[in-house]
């Protein structure tokens, strides 16, 4: 007998029992300014955040941030994953924010590759205010039925606290990450 | 092997490291205490999470079919192990198919439940740990003492003595920064090089056959990314029902985990990318005897976020290792009498009771009382230890009988007063580090009848 049905049998073996999934999950409503606690999760996640009119305003910001370093977006052609190890200071689109916990949804949709956003040494992240959104819930509902073949929720730049509990940022993927709101 | 208290003892030999140990631990989880708060929803997610846990391992044999159905159509190989011996076989099956000597790996307890690492040293494969944590225990050719912080245990010059043997970084340098720094440069080297990433699971979603995983540090993504074949190995009690409720699990575990919002990042894997393979191995290795029984089967409800151990008083101030089993701490000790009773009789004995565990815990598994009945399991077997099982005979004895209770508290004020020696002497386990307190001169059923 084969292991897939020797744990199908083992399963099969047990009692039924009756418990219901409970629904899908509401949450409270508790901010309306989803802006600005995004703006503040993204500070408490290590996160630079910038306001910017256009993307003009946005260049002039990101070369004081990233002074001398070589900027790519996602339009710029990448054969490899291996290729972007090069690449110091990437920019790319977010879907949306969720301003619980900074976090920003990324689908490889937009992605010049799915290893995009970790290897590069720092990451720009473009969220629109319109899309941003108070819970993780409400992106899952946003994303219904779009799934993406691979996608990802992106909260701060990488980081570690391994040894003795310091927090170091720069752990293996970006080690900053600016997000830009237009 | 040492028991529980035995190496505990080793443990505590150091009190400035145990204290250190005992106060990092707590203040995680404070931090826990302190993010939960801000959410007003905080308990009605932890109830939600625990009624889909429930209803998914009620239904586990449908969602596990529903599962397997859309990976495959996603274009994942799926894979069936029952037990560790299996799963090791099949992870190293797909690895001599492509020929890699290397492979990274990122934190996945279940490799840990396997010996992963030491089936496949053993067949001339370099396992290289990539979780910073991992590293340097796997160095250290220790494992990690908790599951979500494996180097814990460990402190910076440690590290730095460890580091500057391996990887050469200068001799007395214990700076976590360029300790970090260094890690990052070495296992870069992996990433681009590996054929071959594994990592583990934390959620599969049946309803559209993908599966996430959550990293701090960005490892998983970098070995899965960039390699030729990703291997993925969980637990079958990783299945949640649908994508919605993913909300709900990842907004408490890392608010559980370390209070952090959320972790860095939270990969859902649904398909490979183009010209990559991509592997599932659903293992079961005990899970499914877990699930027949009625007391125990909850503890497959855990999500491995570790804030049991961050709470637990005998956790803090014994350490991971002290509970000779891949998982430690109050979990751990409800999952090992699974896997082996008599082996790990000694564990869930290691708690007080409190019941601070059930207390944390995101998916609301009854911690505690799972440890009292392992308790009552083990004694009926025969295999608790025989001090416990004699005291617990006696207590249980003692609390049945009304007068003889009373007579009890009496002898124990008596003994306190007069005679403290008989109590505070090195054969009394419970002495050691500890002052016997003072005795009242009344019980409180006395003080109670006499209150005016
Ligand atoms: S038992 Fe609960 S608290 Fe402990 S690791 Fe599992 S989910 Fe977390």
């Amino acid at each position: 007998m084969s292991s897939r049905s020797e744990i199908f049998g083992a399963i099969q073996a047990l009692e039924k029992r009756e418990i219901a999934h409970p629904g899908d999950f509401k949450s409270y409503k508790a901010t309306q300014d989803v802006v600005g606690d995004f703006k503040n999760s993204l500070s408490i996640v290590g996160a630079i955040c910038v306001d910017a009119e256009n993307k003009q305003e946005a260049a002039t910001r990101l070369s004081e941030i990233y002074p001398d370093l070589q900027r790519y977006t996602s339009q710029d052609v990448v054969a490899n994953g291996l290729d972007l190890e090069a690449v110091d200071v990437l920019e790319i689109d977010g879907m949306f924010g969720v301003a619980e916990n900074g976090a920003i949804w990324l689908s490889d949709q937009f992605l010049p590759n799915r290893v995009a956003p970790f290897i590069c040494q720092h990451l720009v992240i473009y969220v629109a205010k319109s899309e941003i959104v108070a819970t993780l819930h409400e992106v899952y509902e946003r994303l219904d039925g779009n799934y993406a073949d691979f996608g990802l929720f992106l909260s701060g730049p990488s980081k570690t606290a391994d040894i003795e509990q310091s927090l170091v940022i720069g752990a293996h993927g970006a080690r900053s990450l600016t997000v830009i709101l237009v | 092997m040492l028991n529980h208290a035995e190496a505990s003892e080793k443990f505590i030999e150091d009190a400035e490291r145990t204290t250190w140990h005992d106060e990092t631990l707590w203040f995680v989880r404070s931090k826990r205490d302190k993010v939960s708060k801000l959410l007003p929803e905080w308990e009605a997610l932890r109830e939600q999470a625990s009624q889909i846990k429930d209803h998914t391992l009620a239904n586990l044999g449908q969602y596990l079919e529903e599962f397997e159905a859309n990976a495959k159509k996603n274009g994942i190989i799926v894979h069936w192990a029952k037990d560790a011996q299996e799963h090791n076989e099949i992870v190293h099956s797909i690895i001599s198919k492509h020929g890699g000597k290397a492979l990274v790996k990122s934190k996945s307890m279940l490799t840990e439940e396997c010996h992963l690492n030491d089936f496949l040293t053993k067949k001339g494969v370099e396992v290289v740990d990539t979780d910073l944590g991992e590293r340097i225990v796997q160095f250290r050719n220790e494992v990690p003492s908790h599951i979500v912080l494996p180097a814990i245990h460990l402190k910076k010059e440690d590290v730095g003595e460890t580091f500057h043997e391996f990887l050469g970084t200068p001799k007395g340098n214990k700076d976590p920064q360029f300790l970090t720094e260094a890690a990052r440069q070495h296992l870069r080297g992996y990433f681009l090089g590996a054929n071959v990433a594994i990592t583990g699971v934390n959620f599969a979603v049946a309803e559209t056959g993908e599966f996430v995983v959550c990293t701090n540090e960005g490892n998983a993504d970098m070995g899965a990314h960039l390699a030729k074949v990703h291997i993925a190995c969980m637990g079958i009690e990783k299945m949640i029902p649908k994508r919605k409720d993913l909300g709900v699990f990842l907004r408490l575990l890392a608010r559980s985990a370390t209070g952090q919002l959320i972790t860095t990042y939270s990969s859902h894997f649904a398909k490979p990318r183009e010209g990559q393979e991509m592997h599932i191995v659903l293992v079961d290795n005990g899970r499914t005897r877990q699930l027949a029984r009625d007391e125990f089967r909850n503890s497959l409800k855990c999500i491995r976020c570790a804030a049991c151990f961050n709470t637990c008083p005998v956790y803090r101030r014994s350490g991971g290792h002290s509970y000779h089993q891949p998982v430690a701490g109050p979990i751990g000790s409800i999952l090992a009498p699974n896997f082996d009773k008599s082996a790990n009789v000694d564990l869930p004995f290691a708690s007080t009771l409190c019941g601070s565990c059930s207390n944390v815990c995101p998916v609301k598994i009854n911690i505690h009382e799972q440890l009292w009945f392992w308790r009552q399991d083990l004694m009926k077997d025969g295999l608790a230890p025989l001090g416990k099982s004699l005291s617990m005979k006696g207590m249980a004895f003692v609390f049945s009988n009304p007068t003889i209770f009373k007579m009890a508290g009496y002898m124990g004020r008596m003994v306190m007063r007069f005679a403290p020696f008989i109590v505070n002497n090195s054969l009394n386990p419970w002495f050691k580090q500890r002052e016997m307190p003072e005795a009242p001169k009344e019980s409180f059923q006395s003080w109670y009848k006499n209150r005016k």
